[in-house]
């Protein structure tokens, strides 16, 4: 026995030696992503469209506001407009660099709001279960089935178009899905056994939904917000397109938005906000995908 | 003298698609302080339902207690409010799981979630619990508990999961500790050691323990007592020698013979088994549970169902010990 006993010891004592850290879920996660060649592609894309929307201005001097040429002026014919004019005659440049932004924040706030209302819900309904489980279903299933561009429009119509509303908006049509997937995580794990652990040692509801199920259930939900993100953009870039969006801030979609009438006579004012977005969407995807192969161990070869 | 926990007459049922399934039927049993008492029988019968009850951990519904006490030092655990069932869980009664693979938290390091179990229960800073549970990891035999405590789950063995698991249990000196099957998934050598690591903690701390088991070594090698069960009743209630030597219950006979001789004089005749399976609950008829399966019936075990009262050496609940025909 004293020798069986010391043979395990033995081996534990050895593995100092091999100098191996201990390493969280999450940085395993991240050595994977950082193999993944796509996904850094994306996430150095969306780098480059971030940093260009944040400081994109300081370097290039132009108001996107102003109208500084004759309208319509195609794109590499004036040195000082390389992208020419929109129908007013507003330096095209100027514009992305600045319509980036409140993109980017309606896409980021959107997707915030998703998230919190989807987890917040779909944590009750997936640990509680029986009636809470059927009413929070019940009234997610109403949300869904909802076509959600017309709701969003509806809302966006009810209260005046800002950033803020069409955040909310977007957000608030969105959210179904996560709270499935927050649900169906929640029904899976709260039968595994370190749940029913945590209850014998005397935690508290509360506590084994935040701490003990939530963060085993976050790479999925890690997954999907960063997709999220992405269709919060083109959901923003839609509502603009169709005219709802904040008349008084430029963002791509107000941008397509504004020129499409006149699209037959000149290309590049809907062209080139519209491969903003679709890079943008884009990159956001490939991180996405990045982040469900860096958190799926079925995928994850060692 | 009152026992340290009591388990009397509980009845425990379950909401299933057969209708309400009796899962316990009066099962009465007791456990005194530094006492372990082993809970036997094959699986289904309502050992680990019988764990789970003593810890407040039933699902209601579809579970729900109908009937009986568990008296922990009198306090009645069945009709306690949920916060005092919070605060005695991990506190005064702690639980071993059989799976040390699963029952420890993968996104959490060991040393955090032993911080944790503490945190809970005492009112200590996060520095001071991270230090107690070093020591605990220390205690139960971790070597460089200070670097594991680092760890996460998944990178220890199976043994020094289970050790983990035990130090969680410990963290806050339980009354009574209850193992659920702790050495199932463990392979011999290991099992051993856990056995020998749970005695020591019996003899510092003086808590009961409750081993929930089918492995009659290790029944043999912790017990002091023992309660057999059998379809969701205890049949057999005696010391742990009695058991193993002398059995009364044909069930508890039965499981004793399935024990493989070994040594010089063993005769290598084919092992012995028990023919046929525990009956579904649901499909439990008058009369004893086990007549399918036993080679002594008779007309009184189909209608009557045998109660466990002691016909000479020890309580046990069959018909044909009471008649002498055993």
């Amino acid at each position: 026995m004293t020798d069986l006993s010391n043979s395990e010891g033995q081996t534990m004592a050895d593995e100092p030696q091999q100098d191996y850290q201990a390493e969280s879920p999450l940085l395993e996660a991240w050595r994977m992503y950082r193999r993944n060649i796509p996904a850094l592609f994306g996430t150095v894309m969306l780098t480059v469209i971030i940093a260009a929307t944040f400081y994109g201005m300081f370097f290039y001097t132009g108001d996107a506001y102003d109208i500084v040429w004759a309208p319509h002026e195609p794109p590499g014919v004036t040195p000082e407009f390389p992208l020419g004019t929109d129908y007013l005659g507003r330096d095209l440049i100027a514009g992305l660099l600045t319509g980036g932004g409140p993109t980017l924040a309606v896409g980021a706030a959107a997707a915030a709001l998703t998230m919190v209302i989807g987890i917040s819900l779909g944590a009750l309904a997936g640990f509680y279960g029986g009636w809470v489980d059927n009413l929070l279903m019940r009234i997610t299933e109403f949300f869904q089935v909802l076509p959600a561009l017309l709701f969003a429009m509806v809302l966006v119509t009810l209260f005046s178009p800002s950033l803020t509303t069409i955040a909310v908006a977007i957000g608030v049509v969105s959210w179904p899905q996560t709270a499935r997937l927050t649900r169906a995580e929640f029904l899976r794990i709260k039968q595994l056994e370190y749940v029913t652990a945590a209850r014998a040692i005397g935690a508290k509801n509360k506590r084994i939904i935040w701490k003990v199920i939530l963060p085993n259930a976050l790479p999925p939900l890690i997954v999907s917000a960063t997709l999220t993100v992405g269709v919060a953009i083109l959901f923003e870039a839609g509502l603009s397109f169709l005219g709802l969006g904040d008349p008084n801030v430029m963002s791509w979609g107000l941008m397509i938005g504004a020129n499409r009438e006149y699209i037959l006579d000149a290309w590049w004012p809907v062209t080139f906000p519209g491969l903003a977005i679709f890079f943008t969407v884009f990159s956001v995807s490939l991180i996405g995908d990045g982040l469900n192969d860096a958190f799926n161990p079925k995928l994850r070869e060692r | 003298m009152t026992a340290l926990l009591e388990i009397e007459d509980l009845r425990v049922t379950f909401n299933t698609r057969y209708g309400e399934v009796t899962a316990l039927d009066s099962v009465s049993m007791h456990v005194n302080e530094g006492e372990t008492l082993g809970v036997v029988g094959e699986s289904g019968c309502g050992k680990s339902i019988t764990a789970l009850s003593t810890m407040g951990l039933i699902p209601m519904p579809p579970g729900r207690i109908a009937g009986g006490a568990i008296r922990l030092n009198g306090e009645d655990l069945t009709k306690v409010s949920d916060s005092r069932m919070r605060s005695l869980r991990g506190g005064d009664i702690a639980m071993i799981f059989q799976e040390p693979m699963t029952s420890l938290n993968p996104v959490f390091t060991v040393g955090d979630q032993i911080a944790e179990a503490i945190m809970l229960h005492q009112k200590v800073s996060r520095d001071q619990a991270l230090k107690d549970a070093i020591a605990l990891l220390d205690r139960v035999g971790i070597p460089s508990p200070d670097k594991r405590a680092l760890d996460y789950p998944h990178q220890l063995s199976g043994g020094m999961r289970q050790r983990v698991m035990i130090a969680m249990a410990v963290s806050c000196r339980p009354k009574v500790l209850i193992a659920d099957e702790p050495t199932t998934a463990l392979d011999v050598t290991v099992q051993a050691q856990i056995f020998d690591l749970l005695n020591e903690i019996q003899r510092d701390y003086g808590s009961a323990i409750i081993l929930i088991t089918h492995d009659m070594g290790a029944i043999s090698e912790m017990a002091d007592r023992v309660a057999v069960m059998y379809a969701g009743r205890v049949i057999e209630d005696a010391t742990a020698d009695q058991v193993l030597d002398s059995p009364q219950h044909p069930y508890a006979r039965g499981l004793i013979s399935c024990i493989p001789a070994l040594g010089k004089g063993a005769q290598q005749d084919r092992l012995a088994e028990i023919p046929g399976v525990v009956p579904p609950l649901h499909m439990l008829g008058a009369g004893c549970s086990f007549k399918e399966r036993c080679s002594l019936t008779n007309a009184r075990c189909g209608s009557e169902k045998p109660q466990l009262i002691n016909h000479g050496a020890h309580p046990v609940a069959c018909h044909a010990a009471e008649e002498g025909r055993a």
